[in-house]
């Protein structure tokens, strides 16, 4: 899978790449719009991080010439939150998916594969983890073919953790995958643990599940 | 009531005042001139019968031996004027000519009558000249004069009034067409309509160039703030992020202790805490900015069930019972979102300032004027002087409970947005019920 990244600060391109070649993609990064276009016109990339404030001009010109072209390339919106216009033109214009800044890296990940699958047309549809299989077309969970139920929140975290697996995530990763970004400040996420809970108790009927951590107050890990 | 009826009623009203002082003071007047006049005919006719006067004559007028009162009189044929000498025996006090108003009996019809009264001496003997003149003539004269002249006063104050509102309403139209298609947008810079307007009198030209300057100012004011907004946006927020994947990464790191752990994991969430705080300042900022569009339809039941499935976890963590009891469907025009998060607001607030196994109702209902929302929560409740700084930034309810104190005051600038009043009442200990008054549209 090839991935271009366009954002003008140097530092974040440079942690989003390291965080993406660790997951198996190979990166390339363009700081502007006129080298993410010299890029986009001479190799051809699966998906294209997109920050919309470039100093040479607006994410959006590129996005519009991308979709000038018959590239099935996905593109990802990296914005500033709010800009509520700017999303509903991103979305317009032909634009797969947006993030708002700041985002988590994992958050990027999993919506990164959700995009890529799509534009793939949907062949990948399942993931599998220490025997355990997830089937992503219609939210159920087999192990060895039984099937186990999971509430569709169990299933998104689940799945969350399985994408970014052997990483730690934390409870706020978690807690914005499911609720989305909320507004309130310290809004306290325990709850999260409510159903974490549940989802290990339905999986350790089957197998044992030591790989499924919890790692210090902090969050969660999955391990392969 | 508008000025130009204003003005209309205040000309006419004026109007009337003179024209019954007018009314009133006519008989006066009228009677004034007539009397002059009649004086001066009674004047003409005693120095006319004075310079023909002879002993002779007299003798003729007085010594009738039928009469033995000394007396002459003499009248008209209708009774409009009389004469009538008569000798004195005393020499009368006044000696000059005077004119009273008298009524008289002449053969049997009482009547008024202008009088001139004369004394004067002839040959040794004193007289007594009086002559009249009939005065119900002019009477019915001044009553028909102040008839007529009440009906013209009449049709003058009816066409002065007519003429008074048109003149007023076509002085005063470039004055409503300045409030109707400039003052009632002055929230809306970006479509403010420039085009100077066409006004008779320089004062409205003046007021509408003033304007205009006013709210050039004022969009470039919106404008600079709008980039600023958008500056803040990306050079605060990108930081944020590089921090943010940094500190994510570096938790990854199989080689850090416990303690360096614990660290990592507490900078992120403080970091988390600093977005929010200015995620929620650029939501204000923006809706004070009026950058967002509130064109979509919102029904308010669906909005609260919406939420209620969204939040059931935090209830059910806190124990709360959640009771909806939405029963109206009002829909109005509005931002959907921005909507979403002041309900939001208010319900999350209910379920943090809870106590365990509390309630919280959310209802609606009508007024005459006013579709309303409640949330009441039996929370722990505010006394009077917090009351009054919840909807300021940054105020917390009490020192013990974490919270920015950001998510009422957002509930204030939507509200305002969207010209909903919200109103909170409170009781500590007991409880706080936050109401949402939505404007019933009106029917036309």
């Amino acid at each position: 899978m090839n991935i271009l990244i366009v954002e003008d600060n140097r530092e974040l391109a440079l942690e989003v790449y390291d965080f993406l070649c660790n997951a198996g993609y190979v990166c390339k990064i363009a700081h502007t719009c006129a080298d993410a276009l010299e890029e986009f016109n001479s190799n051809d990339y699966n998906a294209m991080l997109l920050d919309l404030g470039l100093p040479d001009g607006d994410g959006f010109e590129v996005l519009q010439t991308v979709r000038k072209t018959k590239s099935k390339m996905a593109v990802i919106v990296l914005t500033a939150r709010g800009e509520l216009d700017d999303r509903i033109n991103g979305l317009h214009l032909g634009a797969d998916d947006y993030l708002t800044k700041p985002f988590a890296l994992t958050e990027l990940s999993a919506r990164l594969f959700a995009v890529i699958r799509r534009i793939h047309g949907f062949t990948l549809n399942n993931l599998s983890i220490n025997g355990f299989v997830l089937q992503l077309q219609d939210y159920k969970v087999s192990f060895n073919e039984q099937p186990i139920n999971l509430t569709k929140k169990e299933f998104d975290i689940f799945q969350y953790l399985v994408l970014n697996k052997n990483r730690v995530i934390t409870r706020l990763q978690l807690t914005e995958h499911i609720w989305g970004d909320i507004l309130e400040v310290n809004s306290d996420s325990n709850f999260i643990d409510v159903h974490v809970r549940n989802l290990r108790k339905k999986l350790d009927k089957h197998a044992p599940i030591d790989w499924f951590e919890t790692v210090r107050n902090v969050g969660y890990r999955i391990n392969e | 009531m508008k000025i130009k009826h204003q003005l209309a009623i205040f000309n006419a009203l004026t109007r009337l005042l003179v024209i019954l002082i007018l009314w009133l003071m006519l008989p006066i007047l009228v009677q004034n001139v007539v009397y002059h006049h009649i004086n001066n005919s009674l004047l003409e006719k005693k120095k006319k019968f004075i310079e023909h006067l002879n002993q002779e004559e007299i003798n003729d007028f007085i010594e009738n031996p039928d009469d033995s009162t000394e007396t002459f009189s003499e009248f008209s044929t209708l009774h409009s004027e009389f004469l009538v000498l008569s000798r004195v025996p005393i020499k009368p006090h006044q000696k000059k000519t005077t004119f009273t108003n008298e009524f008289r009996k002449i053969e049997n019809e009482e009547s008024e009558y202008r009088i001139l009264q004369h004394h004067f001496t002839y040959e040794g003997e004193y007289y007594q000249l009086e002559i009249g003149s009939s005065l119900s003539e002019v009477n019915d004269l001044t009553f028909v004069i102040r008839f007529f002249i009440l009906i013209v006063f009449v049709v003058i104050l009816f066409i002065t009034f007519l003429a008074d509102t048109f003149y007023i309403e076509y002085l005063l139209k470039p004055f409503y067409k300045i409030i109707d298609t400039k003052i009632r947008r002055v929230n809306e810079p970006e479509t403010f309509d420039h085009t100077p307007i066409k006004a008779l009198s320089r004062d409205f030209r003046e007021l509408d160039f003033v304007l205009n300057q006013m709210m050039d100012r004022i969009s470039e004011v919106f404008k600079k703030e709008k980039q600023f907004i958008s500056n803040v946006s990306h050079e605060l927020l990108t930081p944020i992020a590089l921090l943010k994947t940094k500190l994510e990464n570096l938790l990854q790191n199989e080689s850090l202790d416990d303690n360096a752990f614990d660290k990592i994991a507490g900078s992120l969430k403080t970091l988390d805490m600093l977005k929010k705080i200015i995620n929620n300042l650029l939501l204000i900022s923006r809706i004070d900015n009026n950058q967002y569009e509130a064109n979509e339809e919102i029904n308010l039941k669906e909005i609260v069930s919406d939420l209620q499935e969204d939040l059931q976890d935090r209830i059910d963590d806190r124990e709360i019972e959640f009771v909806n009891k939405m029963q109206n469907s009002f829909a109005f025009l509005g931002n959907k979102t921005l909507i979403h998060i002041l309900i939001y607001n208010l319900v999350t607030n209910a379920i943090k300032y809870n106590k365990p196994n509390g309630s919280i109702i959310v209802e609606d209902g009508f007024t005459t004027d006013h579709y309303f929302i409640l949330v009441k929560d039996s929370g722990i409740g505010m006394d009077e002087s917090q009351l009054e700084k919840i909807f300021s930034r940054f105020a917390r309810i009490s020192s013990d409970q974490e919270g920015q104190g950001l998510g009422l005051a957002i509930a204030q600038s939507i509200a305002s947005f969207h010209h909903v009043e919200i109103t909170v009442e409170s009781e500590l200990g007991k409880g706080t019920s936050f109401g949402l008054w939505f404007q019933k549209p009106i029917k036309s």
